[in-house]
């Protein structure tokens, strides 16, 4: 029993990780009704520009609220320069957009910092909380912990600010939106640098558990759409519980069906976008679009 | 500024406006004097709602649109909106998942003062008092006639100094077009904004309006009184295909 309860606490804390990267996704996908492939990459450019600040000397904590503020602004130049050209135009077009960023970004972390792994530092101590034969990494109850903070002030600022109710306005109908007088390009660009920020935390987060190199993110990619398709693509609670429930899902898999192993346990998420798509394509939280006429 | 150097309220003149497939106003002349209900009436696809989507910055227009004094071209939609014009669009525009109360503080959102746009909340409860007991439900899930509250109390929310309503009475119940329209028209009365109503049910509109013009391809071809256009028997006919009597 001990073991289970062990196998769960490792598979939420891999899990809110993905939680935390479907977060991102699911922010940008609600605003623009784009996937953003690239995400992932972001995210890891935002790990390296963090790695790069510590390197330099400069405290863990303070480096990482560099990174944010970086990213947010990234995240924005990003809508402004890239996607505004091509708002409005096929959803393939879109696609290919957002894998161009995702090459792009990739190859240029390569380039600025080689593609040899390095190591980043644990913002959390090591050791752990320990009871009855279970252990509670500090580092995982600090990732849950993140994440758990980071969905709680997103979800602040969507229901109690201003700002909040725009960016909500803006993705529910955005020329209505713009007849009220709001800026709708503005708070498109916003949600942008907020999808950044919030991937460039799960990137700080993955990065002391895989190493850090450019391509770190890539699984980690996959595992976030299976969260968002589980949790419904339009629902943040739905990303996170997502999140958790395919991390938890693929570390159980992982350790009890000797038929998968540690490597086949990747099939569990594309096991999970399957199933969901075929039941319940709006996701378990996400809206199917009702609306009276 | 106020209107009244030239007059008008609001001026139009010259207007021609259209779409990537083909122009729909052809040259439309308008005024409207502050605080009246204005009626552009006219058979479908006589471009009607391009001529509100004109008037609010939606689409390109060539010609002559003056607000009170501001030259309206070439201003975007949520900067038209800061001049005071709302724009109740056809099929309402209503933010479906968000709540009836959020719906009415986005309309607020160009303004500041928190204890004001609380106050004007009350005030729209008060000329829709049904909204106060679905505060907090998503407007989405309301009947047609109290999405079409939502939107005009959302209108005024912004304490517009305009106000445009495209086709309100679609998809509602006589009865319910015709409250609507009597709380319009109290808004009207006591807060002299100003109304332009796009109408295809002309009969109940004239009850209503100050003025009308009838649009027909593109061009104003008829203006007058509502009083003289609802007595004008041919005109009725011609236009407006109102069963006379």
């Amino acid at each position: 029993m001990a073991g289970f309860v062990q196998q769960v606490i490792e598979g939420l804390g891999t899990g809110a990780i993905y939680a935390g990267l479907a977060l991102a996704l699911v922010l940008i996908y609600r605003f623009t009704g784009i996937v953003n492939f690239a995400q992932g990459e972001l995210a890891m450019f935002s790990t390296f520009i963090a790695w790069q600040f510590v390197h330099a000397g400069v405290p863990f904590w303070a480096a990482l609220a560099l990174t944010l503020a970086i990213s947010f602004a990234g995240g924005m130049l990003i809508e402004r320069v890239l996607i505004r050209p091509v708002e409005g135009a096929p959803e393939l077009t879109l696609v290919i957009v957002t894998l161009g960023l995702f090459l792009l970004v990739n190859a240029a972390a390569g380039w600025i910092w080689s593609f040899l792994i390095k190591d980043f530092p644990s913002p959390f101590p090591g050791g752990a909380l320990r009871a009855g034969g279970v252990a509670l990494g500090y580092s995982t109850l600090g990732v849950l912990g993140v994440v758990a903070a980071v969905m709680g002030l997103l979800y602040l600022l969507f229901r109690y600010t201003r700002i909040g109710l725009a960016m909500r306005a803006v993705a529910s109908n955005p020329e209505s939106a713009r007849l009220s007088g709001i800026g709708v390009s503005r708070m498109l660009a916003l949600g942008w640098g907020l999808a950044a920020l919030v991937g460039a935390v799960s990137g700080v987060l993955v990065a002391p558990v895989l190493f850090l190199e450019p391509n770190m993110m890539g699984g980690v990619l996959i595992y976030a759409f299976a969260a968002a398709t589980l949790g419904g693509f339009d629902s943040p609670v739905g990303a996170v519980a997502g999140g958790l429930i395919v991390g938890v899902a693929e570390t159980l898999a992982g350790a009890y069906v000797h038929a998968i192993g540690s490597d086949l346990k990747v099939g569990v998420p594309l096991a999970v976008i399957i199933i969901v798509l075929l039941f319940r394509p709006q996701g378990l939280f996400g809206h199917a679009a009702v609306e009276r006429a | 500024m106020t209107g009244r150097d030239d007059g008008t309220f609001l001026n139009v003149a010259r207007l021609h406006a259209g779409y990537r497939a083909g122009r729909v106003l052809h040259g439309v002349d308008l005024g409207v004097a502050e605080g009246e209900i204005c009626a552009i009436l006219g058979p479908n696809g006589a471009g009607k709602t391009t001529l509100l989507r004109a008037l609010c910055g939606m689409i390109r227009t060539e010609g002559v649109l003056r607000l009170a004094g501001a030259d309206l071209p070439r201003r975007r939609p949520e900067a038209v909106a800061r001049l005071g014009v709302a724009h109740v669009p056809e099929g309402r525009g209503t933010f479906a998942p968000l709540t009836v109360e959020e719906n009415l503080r986005l309309g607020a959102y160009t303004r500041r003062g928190r204890t004001r746009i609380a106050a004007d909340i009350d005030r729209v409860y008060g000329y829709f008092p049904v909204l106060k007991e679905r505060r907090a439900q998503a407007a989405g899930s309301l009947s047609g006639g109290e999405q079409q509250m939502v939107a005009i109390g959302r209108a005024l929310m912004s304490r517009p100094r305009l106000i445009l309503l495209d086709e309100p009475s679609l998809g509602l119940a006589p009865l319910v077009t015709r409250e609507l329209f009597h709380i319009v028209k109290t808004v009207n009365e006591e807060e002299r904004t100003t109304v332009i109503l796009v109408e295809q049910n002309a009969h109940l509109t004239l009850e209503f309006a100050h003025r009308a013009h009838v649009l027909e391809t593109g061009r104003i071809v008829l203006s007058g009184s509502a009083q003289e256009i609802r007595d004008d028997e041919q005109t009725a006919r011609a236009y407006l295909g109102i069963g006379v009597g």
